[in-house]
C-alpha cells in the first residue's frame, strides 16, 4: 500500500527530463535498463513501489505516462537502451504526429480531443495502484504540447482527481536569450494560470538559471539539453528521495509540501543543489559537512530559479518556508549546529507574519550510485521573489499582446474563437494577483492583506471574470 | 680457757652495750628497760646482724695514716696544743697496746665518732646505720666501738652463715620447689591442671592458689608462663567445637580449613612442650655442691622458650575470639585484617594461617569464574544467588554479600568476578549457549597452572586478578558475541526504534491510516484481533515486510485497560516482545518506558496526520474561488477572511507541530540512538551494554518531556494535541461548507451559462434541476446562508486560535526554564524566526 505517484510526461522537454529522471531512479534502485533489479541491489530499504510497479515477471515498470503530440522525442526514447522499461500501453503519441507548433492553443485543444485515450490511460494507472497520492506532470511551459496539453490535463486531473495531489516540473524558458518560440510568453501565462489554480505544487526549473549554473558552477561553455537535463533530474530524484527511502518524517508527498505551502496560492517552489556534479565529470571533491551543504543551499548562486529582482526588491524577499533534503552520512547532531550557524549569521530571511523555520529532512543515499562527496543537498523553498519571474512573464506578454502579434494563430481554436482574447485577460489577472499575493508576503500584514481593498483581492475571480460571465 | 671466756664474754658484752644504748635514749621519767621485752630483744638481734655484716669503712687499713690525717685536721683548726697531746698519745697507743690487733679501726671509730658529735644533733639517727628500723622512739642505736671490734673478728664464717640463713629463710618461705613449678607451669600450658597450678574458674586462668606459699617473683612469672594454658585451652577448645558441631552446624569449609591451620600450629607446640619436658628432668651438671638442688628447666628458662609461642597462641586465641561467629569470607577476612602486622614473624604466621584458610575460597572462586558453579554449601563465598526467573537473572539472580567479602579482595574485583560467573550462567540458562565452554577452556590453556585446582592461594591477589580479568574478559568477550550475534540485539534495537519508536515513517503511516478509523471508535468495541490483523496489512504494505521474520512475529498490537469513554486511540499501542535472553535488557519496566514513550509519538503523529488531513482539503488546487464571483462582497470578504485566519492558523500549528517532530527526530531519537550505538560498540560486557541501553532510554524519556521534571509541560502539550486535532475538525467542517456552496454556486452560475452558451452539460442540468429547492431559495438566502455559516465558522476558528495562541504562549514560555538543555533546543526551533520573541518580546 505505498503511496504511489503517477508521472506524466508531457511534450517533447517533459519526455526528456522525465526520461533523465527514470534513469537515475533505475540507478539508485539498482534496477537495470530493463526493469529488472540488478543482482548487486540487494540492500533494503528503499521503496520501489511508489514510483514503479512489477510486472508479472518481476520486472520494475515506472508508473509514468509518456505523451507527446510529436513522434520525436518519445520514439528516441523506444529506439534507446530503456526501451523495455516502460509500459507500452502508457505511451501515447498523436496519430497525426505534427505536435502542436508551440502554439498553447492547438496543444490545449488536442488535449481536449484525446481527453478519453489518455484519462483511461490515467485510470488504468489509478486502479492499479493501493493507495495512490497523487501525479507530477513533467513539462515546459513555452512550448505548445507541454504547456498546453499539460494546461489541459492539469484542468482534467484537478476535476476528476480533485483529493488527489498534483505536483508539476515545469521548466520555464529561457527568458534572456531571444527564443526560437516566438510565441513563448502567451504559452507561458496561459499556463501559468493552470499552474496557479489547478495545481498543488509548482517546482520551478528556470532554463536561464539551469544555464547559468552549468555555464558558472560546472564550467560548460556551452551546456546542452542533455547536461541541464541531468541537473533536473538530480533535482527530481533527490527531491523524492524521502519518499523512495522512508525515515521518521516526509515520507510521503503530502507531509513533504504540506509544510513547504503553507499558502495556498503561493505553491510555486524553487530549488537549489549541492554540490553539483554532471554526468562524467570529474569534479573537484570538497569537504561537505552538514553546514555547508546548507549554507550553500542558501546562496543565490546554487538557485535553479533566475532573480529578476532589482536590489531593493531582492532585500525585501522572504522566505516563506524552506525544506532542505539532505543525503549521505551524517551526524544527526550536526543539524542543530548548523541551523544555530544560520540564524546566528542571519543567512535566512523569513517571513514575518508567521512562524517559520528551516527544515530539515535527512535521508539515505543510494548505496548503488557512488559519489565523490558524502553529503549533498536539495533546497526545496517557497521565496517570495520568484515573482520576479512572473512579473518577468507578464510584461514580455504585453509587449507582445500590445502589438497583438501572433494572436491569430490562437484564434483559430475554440477558446479564443469569436476573437474572444478574454482567456489571454484572465490569466494575466490571475498572475497578477499572485504576484501580488507573493508581494504581500513579504510583509508583516500579509493576513489582514486584500481585506482592505476589495479591487485588490481575487483580482482574477473579480472584476476579470465579470466581464467574462454575462450574468454578472 | 681465755678464749672461750672471751667467747661467752662476747654475747654479754653485746647485750650489755645495748642495753647501755637504749637506756641511754630513754625518755625521762620512763621506767627502766626490761632486758626480756621483746622491744629489747628486736634491737639486740639487729645488732647482731649488724655486726654479723661486712661492712668496711672506705679507708686504707693504716694506722699512722690515720692519725696523721686526725693530726693535720686538729691543727687545721688551730688545736696544735691538742694534735700534739694526740701524736704523743697516739704513739703511746701504737707502741704499748700490743694486744689491740686493728688499731687502726680503732682510730678511725673514734675519729667517726667524734665527728658525729661534732656535727650531729645527739638525737639524730646515726649516719652509719641508715637503714636501721626503729621499732620505737625508745630504741636507740647501739654504742659503736664494741659493735666495731665484733665485725673485725671471724668475717669469713660469718658470710657462710649469712648464707646460710638467707636459703633457710627461702626454703621457710617457699613451701614448692620449682621443679614442681616448672612441671606444673608445663601441664597447664597443655591445658591440664597441675598438683599447684591449677585452672581458677573464677579469674579465668590458671594459677597458684593462694593457699600455696611461693615467694611473688615466682607466683608472678607462673602467672604469665600460665596464660599461655588459658589461650591454648581457648584456641582448642574453639577446634574441638568446631569439629564436633560439624556437620550439624555450619561451620563451613573455611571454619574447617581454619581449624584445622589451627590445629597444625598446635602440634607445632605440642612438640615444643614434649620437649621441654624431657628436659625438665635433665638436671644441670654444676660444680658447685651447694646449688645441686637446681634444675636445667627453671622457670625463667621456661618463659625464654614460650615466649615465641606465647605470641602466637595471643594471635590464634585473638583469631579464634574474633571468628567464634564468623564464617566463610567474612572469616577470612577477619583473619586478613590480623595479617596487617608489621613483625614478619607475626605476618608470616599469619600468611601461613591465611593460606590455608583462603584455599577453599579461591577454589570457589576459580570455579565461579571458570565454571560458573556456585559450590558454597555453607553460605560461605561473597556471591549468593537465589532463584529466579531467566529473565531477571542477570539483575537479581546473583549478588555480592558483602560481609562475606574479605577485604583482600578490592570490591572492584568482586564485582568482576560476580560478572564472570554470572555471565556464565547468564549463557547457560537464559542463552542456551555452550561457547563459553571453550572461552574458559582458552583461559585454563592460556593461564596454566594459576587456572587449576588450588592453583593459586591467599597473598596471590595478583594472579588471581590476572586470572579473573582474562576469563572475564573471554567470557564476557563471548557472551556479548552471543548477544549480538546470536540473539542479534543490535537488530532488536533497531527493530523497536523503527516500529515502537515510530522510525520507519511509512510503516506509521500505513498503520494510521488503516487503524485511525477503528481506534475512533469506543474502546470495548474495538477487537485487537481485528488490529493485530490491521498490523499485519501494514506490515506487509510497508518496507517493514522486508524485516527479519522473527522481528516481525514479535511486534505485537497490546490494548492498555481502558475506562469507559476512552476511544480507541487512548488504549491502542504497540508492543515488542523481547524473549529470552533479550527480556534481561528488554524488562518490564523498560517496555513500559517504550510504551510511554510510543503513545507519545503515536499521539504526535496522529495530531501529524490530522494536520496534513486538513491540509489536503485547503489543498492549492481545491478552492476554485472563481465560483464565488456572485457572491456578495461583505459575503466575499467574510470568506476570504475566514480562510485565511484558517491558513494561518495551521500554519501555526503546523509550524508547532512539525517542529516537535524535528526536535524529536533530531535532537532526541537520532541524538540518543547515534550516542546509544558508539556506547554498544565499546561495550565490554552485559552491564555495560545495560547501562548504554539504560541511558539510551533515559535520554529519550527525558529529553520528550515524558520525565519526572517536565510533567506540566507535558501535560500542556497533550492539551494542545487535543486542541489541534479539535481544530482539524472545525477546519474541515468550514471546507466541507465552502465546498457545498461552492458546488451550489457553480451549479446555479453554471445552469445559467448553460441556457445562454448552450453548453451540453446534461448532468448538471439534471442535478440543479434535483436541488431546485436550494436554488430556487435564491441567491439572497444562498448569501444569508454562506453568511451566517462564516460568521458561526470564524467565531469558532477564533475561539481556537485564541485558546491555541494561549495554550502556546504558555507552553513556549515554560521552555528557556528547563532544566534540560536539549528544551531550549526545541525553543531555539520553534522560534527560529523570531515571531515570537516579536510578538511577546519578554520571552
Amino acid at each position: 500500500m505505498p503511496r504511489e505517484i503517477i508521472t506524466l510526461q508531457v511534450g517533447q522537454c517533459g519526455n526528456q527530463i522525465g526520461m533523465e529522471f527514470w534513469k537515475q531512479l533505475c540507478l539508485e534502485h539498482g534496477i537495470s535498463k530493463e526493469g529488472i533489479l540488478e543482482d548487486f541491489a540487494t540492500q533494503g530499504g528503499d521503496r520501489k513501489d511508489v514510483f514503479f510497479y512489477q510486472a508479472d515477471d518481476q520486472h520494475y515498470i515506472p508508473r509514468a505516462l509518456l505523451i507527446d503530440l510529436e513522434p520525436r522525442v518519445i520514439n528516441g526514447i523506444q529506439n534507446s537502451d530503456y526501451r523495455n522499461l516502460y509500459n507500452h500501453e502508457n505511451i501515447f503519441v498523436s496519430d497525426h504526429g505534427g505536435g502542436a507548433g508551440n502554439n498553447w492553443a492547438s496543444g490545449y485543444d488536442q488535449g481536449k480531443n484525446v481527453e478519453e485515450d489518455i484519462m483511461d490511460m490515467i485510470d488504468r494507472e489509478a486502479d492499479g495502484s493501493d493507495s495512490l497520492e497523487g501525479f507530477v506532470l513533467c513539462h515546459s511551459i513555452a512550448g505548445g504540447t507541454g504547456s498546453g496539453m499539460g494546461s489541459y490535463l492539469l484542468e482534467t486531473l484537478n476535476d476528476r482527481y480533485s483529493k488527489k495531489l498534483v505536483q508539476t516540473y515545469s521548466v520555464f524558458p529561457n527568458q534572456m536569450e531571444t527564443s526560437d518560440v516566438v510565441v513563448q510568453p502567451y504559452n507561458s501565462l496561459l499556463t501559468l494560470k493552470r499552474l496557479t489554480l489547478n495545481a498543488d505544487c509548482v517546482v520551478v526549473l528556470d532554463n536561464t538559471a539551469l544555464n547559468r549554473i552549468a555555464v558558472e558552477r560546472l564550467h560548460l561553455s556551452n551546456p546542452t539539453f542533455a547536461q541541464t537535463n541531468s541537473l533536473v533530474s538530480t533535482v527530481m530524484s533527490a527531491s523524492t528521495t524521502t519518499l523512495r527511502y522512508p525515515g521518521y518524517m516526509n515520507n510521503d508527498l503530502v507531509g513533504l509540501l504540506s509544510s513547504l505551502i503553507p499558502t495556498p496560492r503561493c505553491h510555486f517552489l524553487m530549488t537549489g543543489y549541492t554540490p553539483l556534479t554532471v554526468e562524467r565529470q570529474a569534479n573537484v571533491i570538497r569537504k561537505t559537512t552538514v553546514l555547508d551543504v546548507m549554507r550553500r543551499l542558501l546562496q543565490a548562486k546554487n538557485i535553479m530559479v533566475s532573480s529578476y529582482a532589482r536590489t531593493k526588491d531582492a532585500s525585501q524577499a522572504k522566505y516563506i518556508s524552506i525544506l532542505n533534503i539532505i543525503q549521505g552520512e551524517v551526524d544527526p547532531t550536526q543539524v542543530h549546529e548548523s541551523l544555530q550557524r544560520i540564524r546566528e549569521r542571519k543567512l535566512v530571511n523569513f517571513i514575518e507574519w508567521g512562524p517559520a523555520s528551516i527544515q530539515v529532512a535527512l535521508s539515505r543515499k543510494s548505496p548503488y550510485v557512488q559519489t565523490s562527496h558524502r553529503v549533498s543537498g536539495l533546497m526545496l523553498a517557497s521565496h517570495t521573489s520568484i515573482r520576479h519571474l512572473f512579473s518577468k512573464t507578464l510584461s514580455q506578454y504585453e509587449k507582445l499582446r500590445k502589438k497583438q502579434a501572433f494572436i491569430d494563430a490562437y484564434r483559430k481554436f475554440p477558446m479564443f474563437a469569436d476573437n474572444d482574447l478574454s482567456e489571454f485577460d484572465e490569466s494575466r489577472d490571475i498572475i497578477e494577483s499572485l504576484v501580488d499575493e507573493y508581494k504581500a508576503c513579504e510583509s508583516p500584514d500579509y493576513i489582514k492583506w486584500g481585506m482592505e481593498d476589495p479591487n485588490n483581492m481575487l483580482t482574477g475571480e473579480g472584476n476579470a471574470t465579470g466581464s467574462l460571465d454575462p450574468n454578472q | 680457757m681465755d678464749e672461750e671466756e672471751d667467747q661467752q664474754k662476747l654475747p654479754d658484752l653485746v647485750k650489755e652495750l645495748v642495753y647501755r644504748l637504749l637506756s641511754q635514749n630513754l625518755p625521762p621519767n620512763s621506767p627502766p628497760l626490761n632486758p626480756n621485752s621483746p622491744e629489747f630483744l628486736d634491737s639486740l638481734r639487729y645488732a647482731h646482724r649488724i655486726l654479723s655484716s661486712r661492712f668496711t669503712p672506705s679507708v686504707a687499713p693504716d694506722a699512722a695514716a690515720i692519725a696523721d690525717s686526725i693530726k693535720r685536721s686538729l691543727a687545721a683548726r688551730g688545736r696544735s696544743s691538742d694534735a700534739l697531746s694526740f701524736a704523743d698519745l697516739f704513739s703511746k697507743f701504737a707502741h704499748k697496746a700490743q694486744s689491740v690487733n686493728n688499731k687502726w679501726a680503732v682510730i678511725h671509730l673514734l675519729n667517726k665518732i667524734s665527728q658525729d658529735t661534732h656535727l650531729h644533733h645527739f638525737h639524730h639517727p646515726p649516719p652509719l646505720l641508715p637503714n636501721l628500723p626503729l621499732p620505737h622512739p625508745t630504741t636507740a642505736p647501739k654504742p659503736y666501738s664494741n659493735g666495731a671490734l665484733l665485725i673485725s673478728k671471724d668475717p669469713d664464717n660469718r658470710r657462710d652463715n649469712a648464707f646460710r640463713d638467707f636459703l633457710a629463710l627461702l626454703r621457710e618461705e617457699t613451701e614448692v620447689s620449682e621443679e614442681a613449678l616448672v612441671r606444673d607451669v608445663l601441664y597447664a600450658c597443655q591445658a591440664v591442671d597441675g598438683e599447684f597450678v591449677k585452672f581458677d574458674s573464677r579469674t579465668n586462668r590458671y594459677a597458684i592458689p593462694d593457699s600455696v606459699r611461693v615467694p611473688r617473683p615466682t607466683r608472678s612469672i607462673v602467672h604469665g608462663l600460665c596464660e599461655l594454658g588459658f589461650l591454648f585451652r581457648k584456641v582448642s577448645g574453639y577446634i574441638s567445637q568446631s569439629m564436633d558441631g560439624f556437620p550439624a552446624e555450619d561451620v563451613g569449609t573455611v571454619g574447617q580449613a581454619f581449624c584445622s591451620a589451627l590445629q597444625d600450629e598446635l602440634s607445632e607446640y605440642y612438640k615444643l612442650l614434649a620437649v621441654l619436658e624431657a628436659q625438665s628432668l635433665n638436671p644441670i651438671p654444676l660444680v658447685s655442691e651447694s646449688a645441686a638442688s637446681g634444675n636445667y628447666l627453671s622457670l625463667r628458662r621456661l618463659a625464654v622458650w614460650l615466649a615465641e609461642p606465647m605470641v602466637k597462641m595471643r594471635l590464634m586465641a585473638d583469631l579464634v575470639d574474633k571468628c567464634r561467629v564468623l564464617r566463610g569470607g567474612a572469616m577470612a577476612g577477619a583473619i586478613h585484617l590480623h595479617a596487617q602486622h608489621g613483625d614478619p614473624m607475626v605476618h608470616e604466621f599469619m600468611r601461613r594461617l591465611l593460606q590455608r584458610v583462603c584455599s577453599s575460597l579461591f577454589e570457589m572462586v576459580r570455579r565461579w569464574v571458570l565454571e560458573g558453579e556456585l559450590e558454597d554449601i555453607f553460605a560461605e563465598f561473597f556471591i549468593v544467588g537465589q532463584p529466579v526467573k531467566a529473565e531477571s537473572l542477570w539483575r537479581e539472580g546473583y549478588r555480592l554479600h558483602d560481609a562475606m567479602l574479605p577485604l583482600f579482595i578490592p570490591p572492584s574485583l568482586a564485582q568482576r568476578i560476580l560478572r564472570t560467573g554470572k555471565s556464565i550462567n547468564f549463557l547457560r540458562v537464559c542463552c542456551e549457549d555452550r561457547g563459553w565452554a571453550d572461552a574458559a577452556t582458552e583461559v585454563v590453556a592460556d593461564k596454566g597452572a594459576a587456572s587449576r585446582r588450588g592453583g593459586f592461594g591467599y597473598g596471590e591477589t595478583d594472579t588471581l586478578e590476572f586470572l579473573v580479568d582474562d576469563a572475564a574478559k573471554r567470557i564476557d568477550k563471548h557472551l556479548l558475541d552471543v548477544i549480538f550475534n546470536g540473539y542479534k540485539f543490535r537488530e532488536h534495537c533497531l527493530a523497536i526504534k523503527r516500529y515502537l519508536l515510530l522510525g520507519q515513517g511509512d510503516f506509521v503511516q500505513y498503520l494510521m491510516d488503516i487503524v485511525g478509523p477503528e481506534l475512533s471508535e469506543p474502546a470495548n468495541t474495538i477487537s485487537s484481533f481485528k488490529l493485530s490483523g490491521l498490523l499485519e496489512t501494514a506490515i506487509r504494505a510497508s518496507n517493514a515486510q522486508y524485516d527479519d521474520p522473527d522481528i516481525l512475529d514479535r511486534l505485537r498490537v497490546k490494548m492498555m485497560p481502558h475506562e469507559s469513554g476512552d476511544r480507541g486511540w487512548d488504549v491502542f499501542s504497540l508492543e515488542y516482545d523481547a524473549r529470552v535472553p533479550l527480556d534481561t535488557v528488554f524488562t518490564e519496566s523498560v517496555m513500559a518506558s517504550y510504551l510511554k514513550i510510543f503513545n507519545f509519538l503515536w499521539k504526535l503523529r496522529r495530531v501529524e496526520h490530522a494536520l496534513t488531513g486538513a491540509w489536503k482539503t485547503m489543498k492549492p488546487n481545491c478552492i476554485t474561488s472563481n465560483s464565488f464571483t456572485r457572491l456578495q462582497h461583505a459575503v466575499k470578504m467574510q470568506l476570504v477572511s475566514t480562510l485565511r485566519r484558517c491558513q494561518v492558523l495551521w500554519v501555526e500549528i503546523n509550524h508547532f507541530i512539525s517542529n516537535l517532530q524535528y526536535y524529536i527526530m533530531f535532537e532526541v531519537l537520532e541524538v540518543s540512538w547515534s550516542n546509544f550505538v558508539s556506547e554498544m560498540e565499546v561495550a565490554k560486557d552485559l552491564d555495560d551494554l545495560l547501562a548504554a541501553h539504560e541511558k539510551y532510554l533515559h535520554s529519550i524519556v527525558e529529553k520528550s518531556l515524558l520525565g519526572e521534571l517536565s510533567q506540566s509541560l507535558s501535560k500542556s502539550l497533550f492539551v494542545i494535541f487535543d486542541l489541534i486535532l479539535r481544530f482539524r475538525s472545525r477546519a474541515d467542517r468550514l471546507y466541507e461548507g465552502i465546498h457545498e456552496l461552492q458546488a451550489r454556486m457553480t451549479e446555479s452560475s453554471s445552469s445559467s451559462r448553460d441556457q445562454n452558451r448552450s453548453h451540453s452539460r446534461k448532468q448538471l442540468i439534471d442535478k440543479s434541476a434535483e436541488q431546485g429547492s436550494w436554488i430556487a431559495d435564491g441567491r439572497k438566502a444562498l448569501t444569508q446562508r454562506a453568511g451566517e455559516f462564516l460568521r458561526n465558522m470564524g467565531q469558532d476558528l477564533d475561539e481556537i486560535a485564541k485558546e491555541y495562541s494561549s495554550l502556546q504562549e504558555e507552553f513556549i514560555s515554560q521552555l528557556p526554564v528547563q532544566q534540560h538543555v536539549d528544551l531550549k533546543f526545541l525553543f531555539f526551533r520553534l522560534d527560529f524566526n523570531e515571531f515570537y520573541r516579536r510578538l511577546c518580546p519578554s520571552m
